[in-house]
């Protein structure tokens, strides 16, 4: 009964983990995890893909949790660099994993990873797409939002709705506490 | 009573020409005593509502032909236009161009959704010509720079709704128009107040169904806003036949800085307004004629309070929200002129917006 608490080992992922997993490969699971292997180089060196979303939806888990051994353990715990080395197919990124990644994300709450819908490619068309990014990179944001949202004309009118809606209510909650 | 409206069910009845019958109705009907102080025999002209509405439009065209030619010699002048990405300069002629067609040069689609200009950070309209060398931005309704926009939107839904219940009533129902509060997105609804010679008249849901139908007829044609400053005695001219607006035309032209009074156009319907008005009717989208109210304390009787409620194309609301707003637009707005001083500055106030 002294099984560890399995909790306290691995990061539990900071996203909705999709209970459905759709990513095959017909060479199985070793297939799978090469493919991985790739997505997770790319993410590192470029910080910004677009790709599948059933492959971009799966290598975010691996991702995370690559970065938060990182950061648990450091460079010098030897289990935590044999899973950089495997992952990691250029070795110039295992430093940035170290010493770029590491300082940025310590103290993050959240993943360390986003995940974007995109659009699908016209002609071909029926594959999801994606846009796998790991947080606080250079690039411009991918949302758009408009800053002048309050003001749109349907929002106002909502708002004064709204606020109608509340002074009547409060003025019959003050009626039924006179009665 | 027999169907007043020429857009409900009876549509084969046939036009009554408007002339002594109705006049003798008039004079002879005690029930109808404010309706003969308020109309002066020269406001109960023999024309019919089409005839009038086209004589306004005319009489504005020619105005407009005579500022034309009045200007003389064409002047250049620069305008740089500030886009998001970087600052276009475009030379334009004084007293001529305006920011519409500023906006025609750069793209259809800014032509479409530009709603109000902004020269050199003042208000413009989009259809008013530029009188110096100046910085021009564009707002639409899906970026409200400033809250402006709202308004003039709000307010051009208005003078839309003016419009309609001007051409909505049969020739023999009087219907004169009297004037639109200036607008409060707040209460919910655009409003237009108009007087109707009809004592107790309540419509009837298919009644301002058809009523939204011919907005929506409005909006469809993509009509522009033609925004026009006129002398006082042009502005007397053109609405000689209407008791309210003839009354209000001096107060306006006394409260502007020039004796002029501004007048826009849609299509061949005229109206006053201070303005700024959005460029055309194609930026309203999902509309409702959601009510019509006697009022009893207004400044004349037999006013019916005209509410309605519009969003702009493009955005999109769910049925169940617009609902909301819709069911909000049916209680009596109560959005008043302020009557500080009794008498004139009533009609003042009204004739602001």
């Amino acid at each position: 009964m002294n099984q560890p608490n399995l909790e306290k080992l691995v990061n539990k992922l900071r996203y909705n983990v999709k209970p459905r997993r759709k990513f095959r490969n017909p060479e199985g699971s070793e297939g799978r995890l090469l493919k991985f292997r790739k997505t997770l180089t790319a993410l590192i060196k470029y910080e910004r893909l677009e790709l599948n979303y059933p492959r971009g939806d799966e290598a975010r888990g691996y991702v995370d949790q690559l970065i938060f051994e990182a950061i648990r353990h450091g460079p010098m715990h030897k289990e935590t660099m044999d899973m950089a080395n495997f992952w990691i197919i250029e070795k110039q990124l295992v430093h940035k994993l170290f010493k770029v990644l590491v300082p940025r994300y310590q103290y993050y709450t959240t993943s360390f990873t986003k995940l974007h819908k995109a659009p699908n490619i016209y002609p071909i068309g029926h594959y999801e797409r994606a846009i796998l990014e790991l947080r606080g990179n250079m690039y411009p944001s991918v949302e758009q939002y408009n800053p002048h949202e309050r003001n749109l004309l349907h929002n106002l009118l909502l708002d004064a709705a709204k606020k109608e809606y509340r002074m009547e209510k409060y003025k019959e909650i003050a009626n039924n506490i006179k009665q | 009573m027999r169907s007043s409206f020429r857009s409900s069910g009876s549509s084969g009845w046939q036009h009554r020409k408007i002339g002594v019958s109705r006049c003798s109705r008039l004079c002879v009907s005690g029930l109808k005593l404010s309706a003969q102080r308020l109309l002066p025999s020269r406001c109960a002209s023999t024309m019919s509502k089409v005839e009038a509405r086209k004589r306004r439009s005319q009489l504005f065209d020619e105005e407009k032909q005579r500022q034309r030619s009045e200007l003389g010699r064409i002047e250049k002048i620069e305008v740089t236009y500030k886009s998001v990405e970087d600052d276009v300069v475009m030379v334009m002629n004084r007293n001529i161009s305006t920011p519409y067609d500023c906006a025609r040069h750069i793209s259809e689609n800014v032509a479409k959704t530009a709603a109000i200009a902004l020269v050199d950070g003042r208000v413009w309209d989009m259809h008013r010509p530029f009188t110096g060398k100046c910085e021009l931005e564009l707002v639409t309704m899906q970026s409200p720079k400033t809250g402006v926009v709202n308004y003039a939107f709000w307010r051009t839904c208005s003078m839309i709704l003016g419009a309609v219940a001007d051409s909505a009533f049969k020739d023999h129902v009087d219907v004169h128009l009297h004037s639109f509060p200036v607008p409060q997105i707040h209460s919910g609804s655009f409003i237009y107040d108009v007087f109707i010679d009809l004592p107790n008249w309540r419509p009837t849901d298919s009644e301002l169904r058809a009523m939204s139908a011919l907005f929506i007829k409005l909006t469809n044609q993509e009509l522009l806003l033609e925004r026009l400053e006129v002398p006082c005695d042009v502005a007397l001219h053109m609405f000689q036949d209407n008791p309210f607006k003839s009354q209000q035309i001096p107060n306006i032209a006394k409260n502007s800085d020039n004796d002029r009074v501004t007048l826009y156009r849609l299509g061949d319907y005229v109206d006053i307004s201070k303005g700024p008005m959005v460029s055309s009717s194609g930026l309203m989208g999902r509309v409702t004629v959601s009510a019509v109210h006697k009022l009893a304390d207004g400044p004349v009787d037999g006013l019916y309070r005209f509410q309605g409620i519009a969003l702009p194309k493009g955005i999109l609301l769910n049925h169940f929200a617009f609902s909301i707003l819709e069911k909000r637009a049916k209680k009596l707005n109560t959005a008043m002129w302020q009557p500080h001083i009794e008498g004139e500055m009533i009609n003042v106030t009204a004739s602001m917006n």
